[in-house]
């Protein structure tokens, strides 16, 4: 019987969740600040109320329940949580780059609560990150969305539990050269990554119909039915088509972003997030008619062939084109200002206050499917929170702190010396590392790059 | 089963034949080296009957591997050879819960012609539940005595591999003309460990392709059942890697699964969890953060006997400045709270045994005094050894203390063990002693002579390109040394080969040097370590590139060495 | 039907220039020099203060005059009337123009093979095409540092101002002999020497740069005393910094290798500065003490060890300036140059203050490179290297409107610009699919 669960709850697309502790949720009272709502503009001389965890009240001159604590940001900023929809922090392994489709692999298996990443995110206000599996694979793993609950040693708390599933697909250059020039197999060009594509989910489909013969078959009496083999990652893939989880597709060339839309179509999968998306701006009317949207860098272009021909207005005029977006890091440094990534909409297009706040807010939650929950200052949601000392779009804008679930994980006037977690015993001199890794979208893959000049280049 | 016991059994009887005394010679033994009886009485020795036990005198007969009798007043047969225990004190026999001691890592499978690296042959991608750690194992190993002399007397081997590496088992670690075997399939040897360069590469991959592995193999068992009892089905495929795993599935043996951290523990666990398997953790180095974890889903826990080495600590200088002293401060802690986890088990009532997997096995004591010092009883630190070992291992019934009727395993020291001066003297295994040389000081360690490196050595070492390995091979002949090494083309394609130069030894620490061709870069790697046994631990420097561990095995050729 | 003919004609007409540009469609704006009065604005001028309403009159590619009442006199004169104008902002150290795209290795010219390259010219390979370049200059960055990457000595480096069609043309007035500092800290998370390893290979590298070192001076001795030798170009581009002609750069960035750069450089009676510095902070006093000047970068950047305070690199450059450090500003960028204004306004917002971060991106880059006669600041007889903007240029929501490079009025255009003319309103749009 136990056996039987197992294979049906992998078939609803559940996966287990063993007893986590509860999280922590903190009440606070933040006075008189000016308050970015995000989607109901901005409120001068306001408070906030949190209460357990959740935004109770927002509104002018609320007195503190008894035993919660008050904040004053008189000259302040509040906004919303900033969400970065693309980072890679946090995770012990990135790429399982091995098969150009790794769906049944999970990123929430390999989650690293103790990387000092977080609280460096959390000091620019960066409140939840979509810890994505890297980019070497047409089909990569099953990402995590997590909420920088810092100190907390178990995994299972710092991802959001309550957020949906969500799974990375790649296209073009990365997956190409792992794969097609790395080990011989297909992709090696961009009909592969599509044949890649069209196979897998055609493959998928023939999965479900084995299984719910088999189901529908093996009660008769006298049925010789026995179980198809179980497949987790053809399981995924049927998910997908099933509309249970978000693609976020790492891509850049217009051509390839156009082919992902009609294989999207032609399978029927409406849940299509499109990553990086460095050429979305030529196809921006197709990408907003039919999908959730890109989540792109705000200015990088250029480190490899495939971001050439791009533009920082990319953003612009994907949002003057009606298309959702975001803007992303994809960086442990880039994480740190996301709040100025944004302002760089302004300079590059010219977009409003609300416009720019909401690339780091409640645009990417709704691409990561918790807009009902985070992504906007709104009475009801949960409490994640920062504070700034200038408008955040200002490049003077200093983060003060930050919030989740209402409980205070930053706070500059309490930032102590030497944050990490977790030293090694037996250390002598703490290492210093000059050449940055900020990107590791191809983390895990330098083993499949023979050359060692390979090992420098930049792999995003 | 039989295949293996008879296998081994057979190369023990060559091996027996060739360099020891032996039944094949009858009753004669021109050798000199068959024992008189294999009866024997410790008389008047200080008794630890059990980890609890605060000792007693008394005299301990055994006969024939069986203890016959302790007590202070007991008839002694006249076959018994009396061995004076007056300074002596007697402990039950150590149990090591997991040992790779003995086990050489079998050649990597040749790949077939279609191999692909995304979808390969289960044997090639660490995938071999039907592999059985007594193919692997050799008592004639140094490495078993090495353990023997540190106390053990029994062991469960596990086989070396990747992901599912195979079958354990419970060896005595006793007479070279025996199989040794006490129990065999055990548990199932996994880990997080991905195959290099393959599907699955990470421990991301790795613990998809577990649950793969596991779901299938519940699928084929009902295939397999259906097929049985009914007609019509059609005939389910069973291949070696389901075979393997239905124990594990049927509950009928725990996964020992290796983990150094806590959160490789949790990881661990999910899977267990997850898919409801028996499992044991085995070799946990810093879990300091999953004790309640592992008290509330009572795991059971093969603790790595090593603690920390202190060189950090003992670096650290005295005139520094503030934050320089905050971070020494920082290393400290974390020292004190390595070592002080063993003791944090026993307090939270968690009955843990120990690992001797990658442990240098000469420091093992020291180890156990650190954790002492740190706050692990003498009691704790016995039943993680004797009793606690025999209850995980389920041997319980016939080992773990000394009482009537239990197998003769035991350890005898010059004073009370793990006591500063307290030296190991006899062990005795399985009824049969083995006599050490008890030094007048302690760690005396002779650094002046020279080790022999020559031999067949496997290594592995951790390169920013993942695990890569090979072999060496380093040969003397009068007074100089030669070799050659093989490694991964970098440029693709397969094995090749350097020869090495500038060998140099002096102590125990061996280098040479080799030269790489990659792409037309010509790289310089120096290799550097200490030679322990048959094992080395080191670092292989790559010019420009830095530096990586690198840990080789002395493949055993014991007609070379004995 | 008369009508309709005339209609016609009407319609025909209208079409005759589109006829006119059947091939080439669009014109081309190109960089023109003149004389141009850019009038009432808020002048910075970074070394005199802020003139309010002033203006800047600019000819011959120079500053003629600066002030609350300069007239005309025949120049094109562009009202700045709400607006700010800077000089054009310096990027102490940059590969733009070196590489095109960075992991196309056939586009990377800013590495040569050999630890002692200080031959290699930088300003030989600087692409005054690069597609970076446009993108770069409309920022406000208008003159950049170019250097070469790599082993101990790698090369030269040049100023070069983004304008010109050669790399003649371009170059600023500075050159400087690069020095990677041997250096004790890991590469990368892959780095796994021991600290015993990595404490030898630096006192190697230091040894065998003392060998070259003396090498040099060696070889400038002989030379002086008119000793005819060998060819060496590598000791010959040395022997220039050994005579003063040129000015060492050192790159160094952990704290223990600022100080060992420090006493290297105490007997060493050469102009040298320092670049990189991240870890300057911890050494601020020494380096204060030493009267290094320093150009540091990356500002946005993680910290270098994982215990540092978040905001340890925003830091830095104030933190040496207030222990009295002359600093300048680079981004250590290629592509994204145009970052350079907001790396400095981090620099200013944790503690350099907006007046020194602005000096950090122009007069003390100036003065540090030797060219602040020239660049730098708003002053007459300096190059016209100017910027016109909406407000604060180091502000995202910023407009640059105008800017001058060696007085050449500079198409506010670029490859990013384009695409976004063509794509902001595509045609056809969607609807024609």
């Amino acid at each position: 019987m136990k056996k039987i669960n197992y294979i049906l709850t992998a078939l609803l697309g559940l996966s287990m969740q063993f007893a986590f502790a509860q999280t922590p949720k903190g009440s606070v009272l933040i006075k008189n600040a000016t308050v970015l709502t995000v989607t109901n503009g901005t409120l001068e001389n306001t408070d906030v109320l949190v209460q357990d965890g959740l935004i109770k009240r927002i509104a002018p001159d609320i007195s503190a329940p008894k035993g919660v604590e008050t904040i004053d940001a008189t000259g302040k900023y509040v906004m919303p949580g900033i969400i970065d929809a693309h980072s890679h922090v946090a995770l012990d392994v990135v790429n399982e780059a091995t098969n150009p489709i790794v769906a049944e692999v999970r990123m929430k298996d390999v989650v690293n609560p103790y990387e000092i990443g977080i609280y460096r995110a959390l000091a620019g206000g960066v409140t939840i990150s979509h810890a994505m599996h890297g980019s070497a694979n047409v089909i990569g793993g099953q990402n995590a969305t997590l909420k920088h609950r810092w100190g907390s040693t178990d995994p299972a708390d710092i991802i959001m539990q309550d957020a949906p599933r969500t799974i990375k697909f790649a296209l073009g250059e990365n997956p190409t050269r792992v794969h097609g020039r790395g080990n011989g197999i297909q992709p090696r060009s961009r009909m592969g990554v599509e044949a890649i594509l069209r196979n897998g989910f055609s493959e998928a489909l023939q999965y479900k119909k084995a299984w719910e013969s088999f189901e529908a078959t093996k009660n008769e009496k006298g049925s010789t039915a026995v179980a198809p083999q179980y497949n987790e990652r053809l399981q995924t893939l049927v998910d997908i088509l099933d509309g249970k989880i978000i693609i976020h597709c790492h891509s850049y060339r217009a051509d390839e972003i156009y082919m992902l839309i009609n294989v999207a179509r032609d399978f029927g999968i409406k849940k299509l997030v499109f990553q990086h998306t460095n050429e979305g701006f030529k196809v921006a009317p197709e990408i907003a008619e039919y999908t959730m949207g890109a989540s792109v860098f705000a200015d990088w272009w250029a480190y490899k062939f495939e971001v050439y021909y791009s533009t920082a207005f990319n953003a612009a005029i994907l949002q003057k084109n009606g298309a959702l977006t975001s803007i992303n890091s994809d960086s442990a440094e880039l994480i740190r200002h996301l709040y100025h990534e944004a302002g760089k909409t302004q300079r590059y297009g010219g977009l409003t206050d609300d416009e720019a706040l909401a690339m780091i807010t409640i645009n990417p939650a709704k691409q990561l499917g918790i807009d009902d929950k985070v992504g906007s200052l709104e009475e009801g949601k949960q409490a994640d929170i920062a504070i700034f000392e200038g408008h955040p779009l200002s490049t003077y804008a200093v983060p003060q702190m930050t919030f989740v679930d209402g409980v205070k994980y930053f706070d500059i006037t309490k930032d102590k010396d030497d944050q990490r977690q977790r030293i090694s015993a037996t250390e002598t001199v703490e290492p210093i590392y000059l050449g940055h890794e900020n990107h590791r979208c191809m983390q895990d893959t330098e083993h499949l790059f023979e050359t060692a000049n390979a090992l420098f280049h930049t792999q995003h | 089963m039989k295949r293996t016991l008879l296998k081994a059994s057979v190369l023990a009887m060559m091996l027996g034949g060739l360099l020891g005394w032996s039944q094949a010679y009858g009753q004669s033994d021109p050798s000199g080296k068959k024992p008189v009886t294999s009866t024997y009485a410790i008389t008047n020795a200080t008794v630890f009957a059990n980890a609890s036990s605060s000792g007693s005198k008394a005299t301990v007969l055994i006969k024939d591997g069986v203890i016959k009798a302790i007590g202070s007043n007991i008839s002694l047969p006249a076959e018994a050879q009396q061995i004076k225990g007056d300074s002596l004190f007697i402990y039950p026999g150590f149990i090591d819960g997991a040992s790779r001691a003995g086990i050489t890592r079998p050649e990597d499978p040749k790949r077939p012609d279609n191999f692909v690296s995304s979808n390969p042959p289960d044997e090639i991608a660490g995938i071999t539940p039907w592999r059985n750690a007594l193919d692997q194992f050799s008592i004639q190993s140094s490495q078993v005595d090495e353990l023997r002399k540190a106390g053990f007397t029994l062991a469960q081997i596990l086989p070396e591999g990747g992901m599912i590496a195979g079958k354990s088992a419970i060896v005595v670690l006793g007479d070279e003309n025996s199989t040794n075997l006490l129990k065999e399939n055990t548990g199932l040897a996994a880990s997080l460990q991905g195959s290099r360069g393959m599907y699955p590469g990470t421990a991301v991959g790795v613990m998809a392709k577990f649950r793969d592995v596991y779901k299938n193999t519940e699928l084929t068992q009902d295939r397999i059942a259906k097929f049985t009892s009914s007609t019509g089905v059609s005939r389910p495929e069973m291949n070696a890697t389901y075979l393997g795993m239905s124990d594990v599935v049927d509950g009928k043996v725990p996964v020992i699964f290796t983990v150094g951290n806590d959160l490789e523990v949790r990881r661990a666990i999910s899977l267990q969890q997850e898919l409801g398997f028996k499992l044991v953790l085995t070799g946990l180095e810093e879990y300091d953060a999953v004790i309640d974890l592992i008290k509330s889903t009572r795991t059971p826990v093969l603790i790595k006997l090593e603690v920390p080495d202190d060189k950090a600590i003992k670096a650290q200088k005295e005139e520094v400045s503030e934050d320089v002293k905050a971070q020494y401060e920082r290393v400290k802690e974390a020292y004190d709270r390595a070592i002080a986890q063993a003791g944090k088990l026993e307090k939270a009532g968690v009955p843990f045994a120990f690992t001797t997997l990658g442990v240098k096995v000469s420091e093992v004591s020291k180890a156990m005094t650190n954790m002492m010092e740190a706050g692990l009883s003498k009691e704790a630190a016995l039943a993680a050894l004797t009793t606690n070992a025999a209850a995980i291992l389920g041997i319980e019934r016939i080992a773990g203390t000394l009482d009537n009727g239990k197998m003769a395993n035991m350890v005898i020291s010059t004073g009370p063990i793990f006591e500063e001066d307290s030296q190991i003297k006899h062990v005795i295994v399985d009824g049969k002693i083995y006599d050490y040389e008890v030094s007048k000081k302690k760690n005396g360690k002779d650094k002046g002579e020279a080790v022999d490196p020559s031999g067949n050595w496997n290594y592995t070492s951790e390169t920013p390109a993942g695990s890569s390995g090979g072999n060496f091979t380093i040969e003397k002949s009068e007074g100089d040394f030669s070799g050659e090494i093989t490694y991964d083309d970098p440029q693709g394609g397969g094995e090749t080969s350097s020869s090495l130069q500038d060998i140099e030894v002096s102590g125990n620490k061996l280098s040479f040097r080799f030269g790489v061709n990659a792409g037309g870069m010509a790289l310089d790697v120096k290799v550097s370590g200490d030679i322990n046994g048959d094992t080395m631990n080191g670092n292989m420097v790559i010019a420009d590139f830095g530096s990586f561990t690198i840990t080789a095995n002395r493949t055993p050729s014991q007609i070379a060495k004995k | 039907m008369k009508r309709l003919n005339q209609t016609f004609l009407i319609f025909l007409m209208a079409m005759m220039p589109l006829f006119a540009m059947a091939q080439i469609d669009g014109e081309f704006i190109k960089p023109r020099s003149g004389k141009f009065l850019l009038q009432n604005a808020t002048v910075h001028t970074i070394t005199n203060g802020v003139m309010e309403n002033a203006s800047v009159l600019i000819e011959g590619g120079k500053i003629l005059q600066v002030g609350t009442s300069v007239s005309a006199d025949g120049a094109e004169v562009i009202d700045c009337k709400g607006m700010v104008i800077y000089p054009g902002m310096i990027d102490g150290g940059t590969t733009l123009g070196l590489v095109e795209v960075s992991s196309v290795a056939e586009t990377v010219d800013y590495a040569e093979i050999g630890n002692v390259t200080p031959n290699m010219q930088a300003l030989t390979t600087v692409n005054p095409n690069s597609e970076a370049i446009p993108v770069t200059r409309v920022s406000g960055v208008t003159t950049v540092m170019a250097v070469p990457q790599g082993g101990l000595f790698p090369g030269t480096a040049a100023l070069i101002n983004l304008v010109g069609y050669t790399p003649d043309q371009m170059y600023a007035g500075a050159k400087a002999v690069v020095m990677n500092f041997p250096n004790s800290g890991r590469r990368g998370r892959w780095d796994r020497r021991s600290d015993e390893e990595i404490k030898k290979e630096t006192e190697k590298a230091l040894k065998d740069a003392n060998d070259l070192w003396q090498k040099a001076k060696t070889y400038h001795e002989l030379k002086a005393k008119g000793a005819e030798l060998e060819y060496y170009p590598e000791m010959e581009q040395l022997a220039k910094v050994i005579s003063g002609e040129l000015p060492l750069m050192v790159e160094v960035n952990a704290a223990k290798d600022i100080q060992n750069a420090i006493k290297w450089m105490e007997d060493k009676d050469v102009k040298f500065f320092f670049s990189g510095v991240s870890e300057g902070w911890r050494v601020a006093d020494e380096l204060a003490e030493a009267g290094i000047s320093v150009i540091t970068g990356p500002v946005q950047a993680l910290p270098t060890r994982q215990s540092d305070r978040y905001d340890t690199p925003y830091a830095n450059a104030g933190k040496m300036s207030k222990a009295g450090v002359k600093v300048a500003i680079r981004t250590n960028e290629a592509e994204n140059v145009r970052n350079l204004p907001f790396h400095a306004a981090y620099a200013a917002a944790y503690g350099m203050g907006k007046e020194e971060a602005w000096k950090a991106v122009t007069i003390n880059a100036a003065e540090i490179l030797g060219v602040a006669d020239q660049l730098g600041s708003i002053e007459e007889g300096k190059i016209a290297n100017l910027i016109v903007a909406t407000e604060d240029p180091f502000e995202t929501r910023a407009q640059i409107m105008h800017v001058f490079i060696n007085g050449y009025r500079i198409p506010l255009s670029n490859r990013h610009i384009r695409l976004y003319q063509e794509f902001l309103e595509r045609s056809p749009d969607l609807k024609a699919n």
